[in-house]
């Protein structure tokens, strides 16, 4: 299975939210991150055929979308970020109307719908109205709604904001088990998220794809502009203002910071391993710090 | 299964239970305000509520006739034997009229009856009571079936009618068929509710505001984008929302018809629904009984209900919250009722009598016809194809409003 992307755009007037991006997925996990505005949900709007592209095209095994129709959207399973539901519906109802609109006969509908509630652990608060849920047990429907026909291409938009830490990280080992032999991209700006579950991190600003490989791959680019050092305590601020700080722990009087820097920060520093939330600073610098307040 | 949820989405909504349950309260009150409302007179004074309808229905009993020339020129003659006793007749200075036992006895319980075939004698413009019976020339006999004659004739001639030739064809060939001589009896209720029918509007726009958020709905609250990027999505799940609309439409609106249908009949009876709506005024040129009219009348005012559902579809879907689709609907719906006809020719009065709450009228006793070329259709008919015409419109552009809708 191969979904291709096509010299991708999206123009809304004048602003370009994605522009011209040529991309091919086969069976893996895709990391999409980006700062806020960066393109990516409007570029999985347009790969779940919600909103259309303004040139390019989408192709699922060399044929496109269009000529696919219902058969596309048959291999499609989507959550969106901060989606709907109808509170006045029970979980089990809703996720047999979601198996009806996906196409799911009576008896796989059922199926399926009782599988997925005790998979993401709603078996219980199933005959609850939503209104009831919580955010966690709504972000757990909506990723089983997204599951109930199997599908062989996932996409999921910001599926882990909003959850505590624990609800976190659950999600994303119900991720990683429906995430085999599937085609998911997984867009977040919760670097953790994407560190753990992609294979691929496909690094993403201003509708284009500035990175895309393997976390090592992509770390590595920035090897050797990660430092680590140690300040007084009263020049912290002085380093942050000229620095891109990534972190700062006080520790015995003084300033451990680690600097993302093309050069060295001062005459004692000593390189450091990059990993990708200093890769998404890098890239996105005082925008992703403002943007990504939940960035672990 | 995409029909039932789509339904259970309509109706589970507790505004949805609130607004209907609200619209069947106002349609039963409006409905039984005649009932409450009425009132006839005897000898002792008024008669109000049930207690009149029972004393107008016992008063009706006996007036079971076949209006025949031989019955009309003797009721005829009764009147204008009364008027001969100077001790019956009072006079106010303009008319005179019966007093006393005369009028008691022999009027009040039939002055309907007496109305009408004073009435027939009428020119257009007129509108006499029994009095008029008095001065009729009876003596070779009442000829009342060429009075309806000359009196439709002289008001499709009338000039502020402004008919064509066709049109006056039409509705000469129209009231030719009007079996006679016709037959009398009670048909109160009957006829109460014809003319109440304009308030099941409050039905409609309850249903309206209803299935406002059929699409709208599903942009406002997010759903738009799961929905869309499923399988049926785009197909299915759109037919499911129109059927499911119209379903919830067709049956809740039933619901208001019985109630308003039920309450006027059980309070006047039926009685009176096979006879002709020409003992209600003989120049309706319609061949109808009241039940008939009724039925015709209903027929009509449920295809204006799916064309106004089709209307609110298609704002749904192109529309970003149900709030939006209101804002056109209401006044859609509710301006006519503040625009009245000045006459039934003219683009305006024709384009007034098609609009929403004016087509809930039956209106039959108007010369109300559509001209397109040689073809005549009276305002049943024309209401009947506009709105059907206008449901199927509308319904392929709601179901490419939400097919297109991007998500944004």
């Amino acid at each position: 299975m191969e979904l291709q992307l096509q010299h991708l755009s999206k123009r809304y007037g004048t602003k370009r939210a994605v522009r011209g991006i040529d991309a091919s997925f086969t069976p893996g996990v895709y990391g999409l991150l980006g700062a806020n505005g960066a393109g990516k949900t409007t570029l999985m709007r347009m790969i779940c055929g919600v909103l259309e592209a303004t040139s390019g095209q989408i192709l699922l095994d060399g044929t496109t979308m269009g000529e696919l129709g219902e058969q596309y959207y048959a291999q499609l399973g989507y959550m969106p970020q901060d989606f709907g539901f109808y509170p006045d519906f029970t979980g089990r109802e809703f996720l047999m109307y979601m198996a009806a609109v996906k196409g799911l006969s009576k008896k796989k509908a059922k199926f399926q719908t009782e599988k997925l509630l005790d998979l993401v652990n709603l078996q219980d608060a199933a005959d609850k109205k939503i209104r009831s849920y919580s955010g966690g047990m709504k972000q757990r429907l909506g990723i089983a709604q997204a599951e109930l026909n199997d599908p062989a291409i996932l996409i999921l938009d910001e599926p882990t904001a909003g959850l505590d830490p624990k609800e976190r990280v659950r999600f994303r080992n119900l991720i990683a088990d429906f995430a085999q032999e599937k085609i998911v991209i997984l867009s977040t700006h919760i670097v953790s998220d994407v560190s753990y579950i992609a294979d691929t991190i496909l690094m993403m600003k201003n509708g284009r794809f500035l990175l895309q490989g393997p976390l090592d791959a992509v770390t590595d680019t920035i090897q050797g502009k990660v430092w680590e050092t140690w300040v007084p305590a009263g020049e912290a601020p002085e380093y942050s203002r000229r620095f891109s700080v990534v972190n700062l722990r006080h520790e015995q009087g003084l300033a451990r910071l680690r600097i993302i820097n093309d050069t060295p920060p001062t005459a004692e520093t000593i390189a450091a391993a990059p990993n990708l939330e200093d890769l998404f600073l890098y890239y996105f610098g005082e925008t992703a710090q403002e943007d990504n307040q939940d960035v672990d | 299964m995409l029909i039932k949820y789509e339904f259970l989405k309509i109706l589970r909504k507790k505004a949805t239970l609130m607004i209907m349950a609200a619209s069947l309260l106002l349609t039963v009150f409006l409905f039984a305000l005649p009932i409450m409302q009425y009132q006839t007179y005897d000898q002792n004074g008024v008669i109000k509520g049930t207690a009149g309808i029972a004393h107008v229905k016992e008063q009706n009993s006996a007036l079971c006739h076949s209006l025949s020339e031989e019955y009309v020129t003797k009721t005829i003659g009764d009147v204008r034997r009364l008027f001969k006793d100077p001790k019956n007749v009072g006079y106010d200075g303009s008319e005179r009229f019966l007093i006393g036992a005369a009028y008691w006895q022999h009027i009040a319980p039939r002055e309907k009856l007496l109305d009408l075939i004073a009435k027939t004698y009428d020119r257009p413009g007129e509108s006499s009571g029994y009095s008029k019976l008095a001065d009729l020339k009876v003596k070779k006999g009442a000829a009342f079936y060429q009075a309806r004659e000359q009196k439709i004739q002289a008001l499709l001639n009338a000039p502020s009618h402004a008919l064509s030739a066709e049109q006056k064809e039409y509705w000469r060939h129209k009231a030719d068929k009007v079996a006679v001589p016709l037959r009398y009896g009670y048909y109160e209720g009957w006829e109460i509710l014809l003319s109440s029918l304009e308030l099941l509007i409050f039905a409609i726009l309850a249903i309206c505001v209803s299935i406002a958020p059929v699409f709208s709905g599903e942009y406002q609250a997010g759903t738009d984008a799961v929905i869309l990027s499923g399988k049926h999505g785009k197909t299915k799940v759109i037919t499911a929302k129109i059927i499911a609309s119209f379903l919830f439409g067709l049956l809740s609106f039933t619901l208001h018809v019985l109630a308003a249908l039920g309450l006027s009949l059980a309070a006047f009876g039926a009685d009176g629904w096979n006879l002709p709506v020409q003992i209600a005024n003989t120049s309706i040129p319609y061949p109808f009984t009241f039940l008939q009219a009724a039925l015709v009348s209903l027929g009509v005012i449920y295809l204006i209900l799916l064309a106004m559902i089709s209307l609110t579809l298609l704002l749904s879907a192109k529309m970003k919250t149900p709030y939006l689709v209101l804002i056109v609907l209401v006044p859609v719906l509710f301006i006519p009722m503040f625009l009245m006809p000045s006459g039934t020719s003219g683009a305006y009065n024709l384009t007034l009598f098609l609009l929403p709450y004016r087509a809930l009228m039956p209106e039959i006793g108007k010369y109300i016809s559509y001209q397109i070329g040689g073809l005549v259709i009276d305002a049943f008919s024309a209401r009947a194809m506009l709105y059907a015409v206008l449901t199927m419109i509308m319904l392929p552009f709601a179901r490419r409003g939400f097919r297109k809708h991007q998500v944004g």
